[in-house]
């Protein structure tokens, strides 16, 4: 036998340490270094991981931007921010340790030069500090610039990893803002890197409570054979915020709206978790698979009729959150006075399968609501009409299963029981599961998560192409009967600090239900 | 009739036939309390003045851990046979608002009636919850079939033995003859988890792991209190590396040698392995673990008072370090970092074998 023969082929030190995938040393290259997300959530992860051993040693962050800054200036605006941000507290002794992997590399996005003067620097970077040429570029910069970055990177030769090594890609959204430009992202993205090599990020799939979806439904007996139209009357799936525009976020925001800036990735992802069927494995695409199926089996509302019939979408006016007045939408610091962009929008979907037919879905978003809440709520049926459902009154309320999101995250059970006494009345009570309470230790930030998975090559959370297309073709129709019909469907208001528009109760009152209150 | 009185640590005393009616009181007398158990913790001592310290420890305890505690403590040497009871709840803000308590029931046997351990303690367990035991001190003659039967999960610390390869020895046969898969979890081996963490992490490197049959000597550092985590530590090594043991020749001579032991093994080549175990007054629990070979050296390491390890790697022209979380000092954090950890403990079974022949040598 050749010595060769008897080289461990995997570490066997990891046995029974780790119950993921193993992420391996690289440099991270983030394009728009110098911006808020970058100094807000991405290196305080990196560092995060680091202070909890999860990071692999020889991991460099490399900071590409256009503004000129020396490694220390760019060290010293992320010491500072961490300090504030860290999940961990910030340590620094570790931080001194840490920041000698942090370089800044200064060029214009489109600027060719800049690219090969980038290749150069991560191979110095390499032989001074180790490693053995693994890349995750994080495109974390404006929109605007993700094609001219991917196509310089291509053309810089960056987007082929030397050999045994691998050159992967991370996409921050908006992945486009209608189904041609995420087409044409997608066309650009796959030039430069394989498909299973691009990590389309959406931080709502990185969340606790998003990953136990999966395991609450395909790790229990109990909920498996309940979830199915024949039980389940109806579910809400709600995102409220109770911030409108602060800080300067009209102007981005005025351009998008509530429908593509959350419905489009994160609540359409939560949706497809709820309602995908139980994948063959755990792997990337086992999962976005089943995930796919779903938001491809979407009905359409493909004509403004469709459109009006089932999307509300409403701004806010002038009213009260918190006990604070807020400015009504148009007023906003950044917002277009005339603007119909949607600051709430609630839509009633059909899933076209076997599983869901005839089951209405109710997603809502909006700003300015009474409080930040994110939940799915899982309305089941009424027992049959006999028995207790028979008694004057009959039963009060079906059985609801919460999967509360975000904040308090936890899932909840409402079902129905005697109320003691010699008489027969009922009332009915909650199961509640919070886990705070359950597990005192705080869950680590999506980005945590997601940084290692895509180090780890795990692509499980993150959006695959024909997922992000097949939500961009259903929002398409909607965005066009608002914005390029001639009978568009009105735009409703609500008072900042309502539960949002009257429309968006008729939208349920047309099936019978009504919305879940927070 | 007994009177019954208010102890500050262990809370209400209670006669041991109401201690349900008790603790349903406790929960009545104020409703914004969230009563939260995710397992029966149940901690046995013999030693004098342990329930009012334990009780400390699951205060601290159930901060991450909700649980139902169980505190047992045990005079078998008492002329008198007697079981008192006490219950309380600790109670933790959870996210500064909800108030999350968590029931702890206190007994002290004395005389004869530690022989109704099991009878009586254990007849107060949350239903439908596992029960993890944490046994503190020597293994005594209370530890038995009809006890740990009931376990899932058998926490002790062997830094506590005194001669520890007759108690491995007592864990051995009780993990071949329990009736129902039961967890042993010794806390020397959870004081080198992140040790070993930091180890795997290092040779997920590909030139490091590729040095691995290369290595050619270890040191190990450790506080002379701590020789059952470092010898834990190196059979971990030699089990997962796939050494075998190897010729004593002149290591036999230095094995025991002031405060070093010398150990050699046999790697899948055929190369001989030399292992250090040196004892230090001044070193963390755990302070070194360094292996070098095939030109590569990695360390772990943890200076006493320092808040985090030292990951490095060096091989020539390069040295890279990286910094990773410590393990826990105490008895209570280390069965927190467990209790967060869970799983069957497989690896420490795997390693046991070899562990007790390091300790037999």
């Amino acid at each position: 036998m050749s010595d060769t023969a008897l080289l461990p082929m995997t570490n066997p030190f990891r046995e029974d340490l780790v119950s993921r995938s193993r992420p391996e040393p690289c440099t991270v290259v983030i394009f728009g270094a110098t911006g808020d997300l970058t100094h807000r959530k991405l290196v305080p992860a990196i560092y995060n991981l680091a202070i909890d051993g999860e990071l692999p040693p020889g991991v460099k962050i490399l900071g590409f931007a256009r503004r000129e800054k020396s490694d220390e200036e760019f060290r010293k605006g992320l010491e500072e921010l961490n300090r504030k941000v860290s999940r961990s507290g910030h340590d620094d002794g570790i931080w001194a340790k840490f920041q000698e992997s942090i370089h800044y590399h200064q060029s214009e996005f489109t600027d060719a030069d800049g690219y090969k003067r980038l290749a150069e620097r991560l191979d110095a970077i390499d032989r001074e500090r180790g490693g053995k040429g693994n890349r995750l570029f994080y495109v974390a910069s404006a929109p605007e610039f993700f094609d001219d970055i991917l196509t310089q990177l291509k053309a810089a030769g960056l987007n082929k990893a030397k050999d045994g090594c691998w050159a992967r890609v991370i996409v921050e959204k908006p992945f486009g803002t209608d189904l041609a430009t995420a087409q044409h992202l997608n066309q650009v993205v796959n030039r430069t890197f394989h498909e299973k090599d691009t990590y389309r990020i959406d931080h709502y799939l990185g969340k606790e409570t998003a990953q136990n979806i999966m395991v609450l439904r395909f790790a229990n007996a109990i909920f498996e054979p309940l979830w199915n139209s024949r039980y389940i009357s109806h579910v809400q799936v709600t995102c409220a915020e109770n911030l409108g525009m602060e800080g300067g976020r009209g102007g981005y925001y005025d351009k998008s709206g509530a429908l593509r800036d959350m419905v489009q990735n994160h609540l359409l992802q939560l949706l497809s978790l709820i309602t995908m069927e139980p994948p063959t494995d755990l792997s990337a695409d086992g999962v976005r698979d089943e995930k796919v199926k779903v938001i491809r089996s979407l009905r359409q509302w493909d004509t403004p009729e469709k459109v009006a019939k089932n999307v509300v979408r409403a701004q806010y006016t002038a009213g009260h959150v918190d006990g604070q007045p807020r400015p009504g939408y148009r007023e906003e610091d950044r917002v277009d006075p005339e603007s119909m962009t949607e600051s709430y929008v609630a839509v009633r979907l059909m899933i076209d399968t076997w599983r869901w037919s005839g089951v209405p879905f109710y997603i809502r978003m909006g700003k300015q609501l009474p409080k930040k809440a994110t939940e799915i709520s899982i309305h089941f049926k009424d027992a049959p009409c006999v028995l207790f459902n028979a008694l004057p009154g009959g039963v009060p309320g079906a059985n609801v299963l919460v999967l509360r999101i975000q904040p308090d995250e936890g899932i909840s059970l409402r079902m129905v029981s005697k109320i003691p006494g010699t008489s027969l009345r009922l009332e009915p009570v909650k199961m509640d599961f919070h886990y705070a309470t359950s597990f005192g230790k705080g869950s680590p930030e999506a980005y945590e998560r997601l940084l290692l998975d895509a180090m780890a090559g795990d692509a499980t959370l993150f959006a695959r192409r024909d997922e992000v297309e097949e939500a961009w073709r259903f929002i398409d129709h909607i965005e066009q009967a608002w914005h390029q019909s001639n009978t568009p469907p009105p735009m409703a208001e609500y008072v900042a600090g309502s539960w949002g528009p009257k429309e968006a109760d008729e939208l349920l009152q047309q099936d019978g239900n009504v919305w879940r209150r927070l | 009739m007994t009177m019954l009185s208010m102890h500050p640590e262990l809370g209400r005393e209670v006669s041991v036939g109401s201690i349900d009616k008790e603790l349903r009181k406790l929960w009545e007398e104020d409703e914004a309390r969230t009563n939260a158990s995710l397992m029966n913790l149940a901690i046995y001592s013999e030693a004098p003045g342990a329930l009012e310290k334990n009780s400390a420890a699951i205060r601290e305890l159930t901060a991450e851990h909700a649980c139902r505690a169980i505190l047992v403590g045990i005079d078998r040497n008492a002329p008198d046979a007697s079981i008192r009871a006490w219950i309380t709840a600790h109670c933790h803000l959870s996210h500064g608002k909800k108030s999350v308590c968590c029931e702890q029931i206190a007994f002290a046997l004395t005389g004869t009636a530690t022989g109704r351990l099991r009878n009586t303690v254990f007849a107060h367990l949350a239903s439908d919850l596992p029960l993890i035991l944490w046994w503190q001190g020597e293994l005594s003659p209370r530890f038995e079939d009809r006890l740990y039967s009931l376990v899932d999960r058998f926490v002790f610390d062997s830094a506590d033995w005194a001669d520890p390869r007759e108690s491995f020895g007592r864990i051995s046969e009780a993990i071949g003859s329990a009736t129902r898969e039961m967890v042993v979890q010794d806390l020397s081996w959870t004081r080198c988890f992140q040790f070993r963490v930091s180890v795997a992490a290092l040779f997920d490197d590909p030139l490091v792991l590729a040095a691995l049959p290369e290595i050619e000597t270890v040191e190990v550092v450790h506080h002379p209190a701590n020789r059952q985590t470092a010898l834990q530590m190196v059979a971990w090594l030699a089990v997962q590396a796939g050494w075998r043991d190897g010729m004593e020749l002149d290591l036999a001579v230095q094995r025991r040698n002031g405060n070093k032991e010398g150990f050699s093994f046999e790697g899948p080549t055929g190369k001989t392995i030399s292992v250090t175990v040196t004892a230090d007054e001044n070193s963390a629990p755990l302070g070194l673990v360094k292996l070098s070979g095939g030109g590569v050296t990695v360390s772990v390491s943890r200076d006493a008072g320092a808040s985090h390890l030292t990951r490095r790697i060096e091989t020539p022209g390069h040295v890279v370090e990286a910094p990773g979380p410590i393990d826990p000092d105490t008895p209570a954090n280390l069965i927190g970092e467990q209790l967060s950890r869970g799983g069957k403990n497989t690896l420490f079974q795997k390693i046991l074998p070899r562990f007790r022949q390091l300790l037999e040598r």
